[in-house]
């Protein structure tokens, strides 16, 4: 594939890397020689010195034949722009690294569509759905994410005389935006349908958005596991969108930030966190805030070495759990011998994203559930696929089911009424023997 | 465009008593619902939206007005509504002022230029002064009818 990537930060560097590895023809755009010089000797790629806002600049980084543009500049603006120039010059698919998640918001102004670009992505936020996934995830069930963490797939144990044990599927009553994905009963496991009813002890995976599937989760439950303490560190925008999500469950949630507005505007917009205007470079700060009996402490600030620090402190203190962001690769080694027990990079969330986008087949990401017994795929429906061509009920799927359909930026899951179209996303579960079958469904048919 | 073209008269609310702002968006959905235009599965989901979209920043725009909105596929056209709220509504405006005239606006995610269109046509309305006045003294939903069908002939003075 032919890929521009514009930016050559840290973001885009490390994009390069990845692509390079595999294989694709990458050319960097960047403003500054001396940046793109550094990135030539390291990387075997070509590089133009220009504003990815300059036609003639991403003329000659030949966005007009390129099969991907990432822009991932540290300006939104500029990425917006340089995005939506090499999408009508001619890219096929073009992405745009985004700080300010209100671009994302269509309620006033649909910014995506006007600009015409295919994603939006906030590396902020996903990093914060991964940090969220790894604090939430609890025991031995995992949590995976799909479309860019809109969708989640987890799986939970059936407890004894919870609500859900003996009733049939469709008297269960779940909402609209989650469904029983699987359900395996130790010697085996099934797609479920409607009139299957669920046993204490068995092991379901739910998936939906991750709102409803929180708020689902207690049907199977004898009662609620106790809520659990959590404190971040720093509030800027991962830290920020981290507390969003986390205070959504079963978390009592304290974000620390040192600068007083910053709190006064994060306090505005966490109903449910408690917002400490502390800095979390002085221990004393630190052990007023408690963290020393918090269950979970994440490192969230906008430096490694701060975080790599206030982590080792907090340990020192007593939690038992300390997660950290680290960006630079270099650090990797040390985390584990300092005790961190998780650490997060923004460069490895990107790549998994850059790696489903260059993918050339309908399926863009795919994990496996339950020891292999089924698998989950995140698709992207092509012109021409069988299974646009009618509505679901009267697509003949074995145990294959569309769990969840994002069309738009609107994420749902979809009855036996609605039709699939090309350019949706889809997430498909299917069963481990129905794997070729279900492929057909999902690949581009010649008209003859 | 006009007035006309998008709001449900069915759903008018011209005596909206609420204490929050969260409650004044529930009741404006929860009428657009009861007059069938979206099925009741999909009324949270509508709230939810608007209510994100109202978290990064507000739509009341001061001098008394909120145009709350959203864009969601339960809705196969434009779709509006009214409340005239007596008493007052804080919005968190602009201005700092209580919302008295509220117009909750829903598009299909695939229409991004009715949309503004409409929010345009709104918003003019909404810059006269006149216009404002009647509908704060509107008694009933009729009344409120007739003025948005007064202002979309041009009958009123600015």
């Amino acid at each position: 594939m032919n890929i521009v990537i514009f930016g050559a930060g840290t973001v885009g560097t490390s994009i390069a890397e990845i692509l390079c590895e595999n294989q694709h023809d990458v050319c960097v755009v960047d403003v500054s020689r001396e940046v793109l010089d550094v990135i030539e000797e390291k990387l075997d790629i070509q590089t133009v010195c220009g504003s990815a806002c300059d036609a003639i600049t991403l003329f000659q980084a030949g966005v007009i034949t390129a099969d991907l543009c990432l822009a991932v500049t540290t300006h939104d603006e500029i990425n917006l722009v340089g995005a939506s120039l090499a999408k009508a010059m001619g890219a096929s698919r073009t992405v745009a690294r985004i700080f300010e998640t209100r671009y994302t918001d269509t309620s006033t102004f649909d910014y995506k569509r006007h600009f015409n670009i295919n994603h939006l992505l906030s590396l902020e936020l996903l990093t914060a759905v991964e940090l969220a996934k790894q604090v939430r995830s609890r025991g031995a069930f995992s949590i995976e994410n799909f479309v860019r963490g809109e969708i989640e797939v987890q799986e939970i144990a059936v407890e004894k005389s919870s609500k859900a044990v003996g009733i049939s599927l469709k008297d269960l009553k779940l909402p609209k935006g989650v469904r029983v994905g699987l359900i395996s009963s130790g010697n085996q496991t099934i797609i479920p349908g409607a009139d299957d009813a669920i046993k204490a002890g068995d092991h379901v995976s739910l998936i939906g958005t991750r709102d409803t599937i929180e708020s689902v989760k207690k049907k199977f439950e004898h009662k609620a596991p106790s809520r659990l303490n959590v404190v971040i560190a720093g509030g800027g925008e991962i830290g920020f969108h981290l507390a969003g999500i986390l205070q959504k469950g079963r978390f009592n949630v304290s974000l620390m930030e040192s600068n007083e507005k910053r709190c006064e505007y994060l306090a505005g917009k966490l109903d449910n966190v408690t917002v400490l205007h502390a800095d979390i470079t002085r221990v004393s700060e630190m052990e007023e805030a408690r963290v020393g009996k918090a269950d979970v402490f994440i490192a969230a600030t906008g430096r490694d070495e701060d975080n790599i620090v206030c982590g080792v402190e907090v340990r020192e203190l007593g939690c038992s759990r300390i997660m950290s962001i680290v960006r630079r690769p270099d650090y990797a080694n040390v985390l584990a011998k300092l005790g961190i027990d998780v650490s997060v990079s923004p460069r490895e969330v990107m790549a998994k994203q850059v790696l489903g986008l260059v993918e050339t087949g309908p399926i863009q990401a795919r994990s496996s559930l339950f020891d292999g017994e089924a698998e989950i795929w995140e698709v992207e429906v092509h012109e021409n696929a069988p299974i646009t061509k009618a509505p679901l009920k009267d697509i003949s799927l074995q145990q294959c089911l569309v769990a969840a359909l994002e069309r738009e930026t609107y994420v749902k899951v979809p009855g036996g009424e609605d039709q699939i179209q090309a350019g949706d996303n889809v997430i498909l579960l299917v069963g481990k023997d129905f794997t070729e079958k279900s492929l057909e469904f999902i690949t581009p048919v010649k008209d003859s | 465009m006009k007035l006309l073209d998008f709001v449900v008269q069915k759903a008018i609310v011209p005596d909206l008593v609420v204490s929050s702002k969260d409650d004044a968006i529930k009741a404006m959905v929860s009428s657009l619902k009861d007059a069938g235009i979206f099925k009741a599965d999909d009324e949270e989901g509508v709230v939810a939206a608007i209510l994100k979209r109202e978290e990064l920043g507000s739509t009341g725009i001061g001098k008394g007005v909120a145009v709350p909105h959203t864009k969601h596929p339960s809705v196969d056209r434009l779709v509006a509504t009214v409340a005239i709220a007596k008493n007052g509504v804080d919005f968190a405006s602009l201005d700092g002022e209580d919302v008295y005239i509220l117009f909750l606006l829903v598009s299909p995610p695939d229409r991004p230029g009715d949309h503004l269109r409409a929010l345009e046509t709104i918003s003019k309305h909404l810059r006269n002064e006149n216009f404002c006045n009647f509908l704060r003294q509107s008694k009933t939903a009729q009344d409120v009818y007739d003025l948005l069908e007064e202002a979309d002939n041009d009958q009123l003075d600015q």
